[in-house]
């Protein structure tokens, strides 16, 4: 196998240290280089899904070490999953910043790239590492590009954002090392899987005590209630690429890791009905917020929330159905958000604020990304003939089986929620009385066919389902078959 | 009040849950267990290092071969960090220039004593020596890279406080930074070309306790050690002469 799953990080690192010195060779290399490391991270993806599926898991031991001694990556048909998700996200999102930075003020966009790029790869460190260690590595390196891409506009609220982001980030990572430092002395190792096949000797009280450590730095990262108060703030501030990549991305590693550590690490009981509960109370306290909201961003943050919170309740759930669904609604939730913000952004661009009440009419200057924002909003909402339909409809079917009938009440209730505030921004865009001058910024053609992309993703699989279904389904049985986990990762190599 | 009174009680909650965590955990006892039949990480580490990897000091071991990928890690997040704030502490040309010259004119012109600058001058040369003594002996003796990297930086940052207009050649330490960095993953690539697996060390490793040995060992905490150096003067830099930028 020429091409191995370390290949993810190294790609990225070698164009983060390498793209000072190009800068001085071509002024546009800033540009043009992570959009290669990306591309090259899409096609990693193919090879190593391709690879998994005929030959099983992949292992990767580093610096020659097996796996409980050195760091090892594991592509599993889950992490694969994933990886492949935010590598073909973080391309599409490169190409449609591609063009839009032309216009950005004050900042250099050679660090703007990078940092970007490093977000996008440390994104997928985390997903594809087997050390408990090395996600505390990976969680670092999202973090300080996250906090300096929010703050990178350097505006007053940018700044504001920035810092609390700082704050609340540097306590997950000092709960995350907490928790890893209890987990080590308990069970002499850092490796996911010999932690998961030691775990039913560690005392129960150090058990609970390093989950709670645990679940609040990942909650944090996976902007679980009550711990997301970063959110709205970030997503707003940020420029809009790396919105995207926050919804797409980096909230998607984040509820990796906290499942990972959740589903894998640890057999604590009733940590299942914590997630729901939590799930349940962010998706509900989300979208209230999300009514109110004045700023278009904000309330795409806020709704970001909600389906993360919809995510953990499933997760939560625990049935196949039920993961099914949830890995279903976050690929889905990465697609929809970023066409999301990716259209909005140029709404923005062309009022004078970021106000909703402003988008009045908007549809007469901007027809085709007003229309993709309209399939947007119906495909999150969940209307049928779009993607989004499914992962709502599944997760619905596992809480029935379940029998949890306030799960299904509160979520419909959601909907009815979503639909009144997503129609309301979309019956303006196309409704209301136009104002204002023509628009000044039309989109680029490379952002418009990052954009369609998109939205032809939402249409194909919410029409046709099963080119996708089989790899969520592969995803979801690795997920929940934790022995073999184990017995692969500790015997494999 | 009342808010003030629930976050001490949360805070006394959580001390109290942790002191008796840790409390339960016994530290600094021997929990290793058997070096020949390694149970723990921990164990197998100290018994491979010498002699395996023939790096005297097991800590660097661990850093640069068993977790080297941790480390590159780290590395990425001081070349981060640095990017980050590169990207934002800057000055917009026109922006609020003159009035902080201004007010701070009487102390920006004010001379550093020239104590301070003889031995700044004295201690400077003496600090860069100590620093690439620290991170080529990192293999043998306690301290790396990182140690080694701070050092040179504090001579920096000693030189850069005691002299006004003092100008590290920005030039010199891009391509520096730059190309440490990709040594550190070069090395990391030679060892997945050469043997199939990223970061692995060579056959050859050399005695134990000799300057050249530990195979690439020393030759990635130098690389380390000069990445260190470059970005935290970097860090400094920017934090003392915030630059002003076009708008």
């Amino acid at each position: 196998m020429v091409i191995t799953p370390v290949h993810y990080i190294i790609a990225p690192l070698i164009a983060a240290f390498a793209i000072p010195l190009l800068t001085k060779i071509h002024k546009d290399a800033a540009r043009v280089v992570p959009g290669i490391v990306l591309f090259y991270n899409v096609i990693v993806s193919f090879v190593l899904m391709k690879h998994i599926r005929e030959h099983g898991m992949i292992s990767e031991v580093l610096a020659g070490w097996q796996a409980p001694w050195g760091i090892n990556l594991v592509v599993t048909p889950f992490t694969g999953y994933l990886a492949s998700m935010v590598s073909i996200l973080g391309f599409i999102i490169w190409l449609y910043g591609f063009r839009f930075k032309r216009t950005l003020k004050g900042g250099e966009i050679k660090f703007y790239e990078i940092l970007q790029m490093m977000m996008i790869a440390g994104s997928i460190g985390i997903i594809i590492t087997g050390d408990i260690f090395n996600l505390f590595v990976f969680i670092e390196i999202v973090g300080i590009s996250a906090f300096s891409l929010t703050a990178f506009y350097r505006s007053r609220d940018g700044a504001e954002a920035g810092f609390k982001y700082l704050l609340i980030g540097g306590f997950a990572s000092a709960f995350l090392l907490l928790g890893i430092i209890i987990i080590y002395t308990q069970t002499g190792s850092l490796n996911m899987a010999q932690i998961a096949e030691r775990m039913p000797d560690v005392p129960q009280q150090m058990k609970i005590i390093a989950l709670i450590f645990f679940l609040v730095a990942l909650g944090i990262e996976a902007e679980m209630f009550p711990l997301n108060g970063w959110a709205p703030d970030a997503y707003s501030q940020a420029p809009t690429p790396t919105s995207a990549t926050f919804a797409a991305v980096v909230s998607v590693a984040g509820v990796y890791a906290l499942i990972r550590v959740v589903y894998t690490m640890f057999d604590v009981e009733g940590v299942n009905n914590y997630l729901m509960i939590m799930g349940f109370v962010s998706m509900l306290i989300a979208e209230i917020a999300a009514i109110s909201q004045k700023n278009l961003k904000r309330m795409l943050a806020y709704s970001s929330m909600g389906q993360i919170g919809l995510v953990l309740i499933a997760f939560g759930i625990g049935s196949k159905l039920a993961v099914f669904g949830a890995l279903f609604l976050m690929l889905n939730h990465g697609v929809i958000k970023s066409l999301l913000f990716m259209t909005g952004s140029y709404f923005i661009y062309n009022t004078e604020d970021k106000k909703i009440k402003s988008l009045n009419g908007i549809y007469k200057k901007l027809p085709f990304v007003s229309f993709l924002f309209g399939l947007g909003a119906l495909a999150l909402i969940g209307f049928p003939p779009f993607s989004g339909f499914w992962s709502k409809f599944y997760i619905l079917m596992s809480a029935a089986d379940e029998k949890y009938i306030f799960l299904i009440i509160g979520i419909l209730l959601v909907t009815v929620i979503e639909l009144t505030y997503y129609l309301r921004v979309v019956g303006r865009i196309f409704f209301a009385k136009e104002e204002g001058e023509p628009a000044s910024h039309k989109p680029s053609v490379n952002a418009i066919i990052a954009m369609s992309s998109l939205a032809l993703f939402i249409i194909v699989i919410g029409v046709y389902p099963d080119l996708i279904m089989p790899h969520i389904q592969s995803a979801a049985e690795a997920l929940l078959d934790k022995s073999n986990y184990i017995q692969q990762i500790l015997s494999l190599n | 009040m009342f808010k003030k009174l629930i976050v001490f009680i949360l805070i006394g909650v959580i001390g109290y849950m942790l002191t008796v965590t840790f409390s339960n955990i016994p530290l600094g006892e021997n929990r290793i267990g058997s070096l020949d039949n390694p149970e723990t990480v921990s164990a197998f580490y100290l018994n491979k290092s010498p002699q395996d990897l023939k790096v005297a000091n097991t800590i660097t071991a661990i850093v640069v071969n068993f977790r080297g990928f941790d480390t590159l890690g780290e590395v990425t997040v001081l070349f981060l960090a640095a990017t980050g704030l590169a990207s934002i502490l800057y000055r917009k040309e026109d922006e609020e220039e003159e009035e902080n010259i201004k007010h701070f004119a009487h102390r920006l012109n004010l001379p550093s004593s020239s104590l301070v600058r003889t031995g700044a001058k004295i201690l400077f040369p003496l600090l860069l020596l100590l620093g690439i003594y620290v991170f080529i002996h990192g293999h043998l003796t306690p301290g790396g890279g990182f140690q080694g990297g701070a050092i040179i930086a504090t001579g920096f940052l000693l030189m850069l406080i005691s002299y006004k207009g003092f100008q590290t050649n920005h030039k010199v330490m891009v391509w520096l930074e730059s190309l440490a960095g990709l040594g550190f993953v070069g090395i990391g690539l030679y060892g997945l070309i050469a043997y199939g697996s990223f970061l692995q060390n060579t056959g050859w490793t050399g005695n134990l306790n000799d300057l050249i040995s530990g195979g690439l060992i020393p030759l990635i905490y130098i690389f380390i050690g000069i990445k260190v150096a470059t970005e935290l003067t970097n860090v400094l830099d920017i934090l003392l002469n915030i630059k002003p930028r076009k708008k």
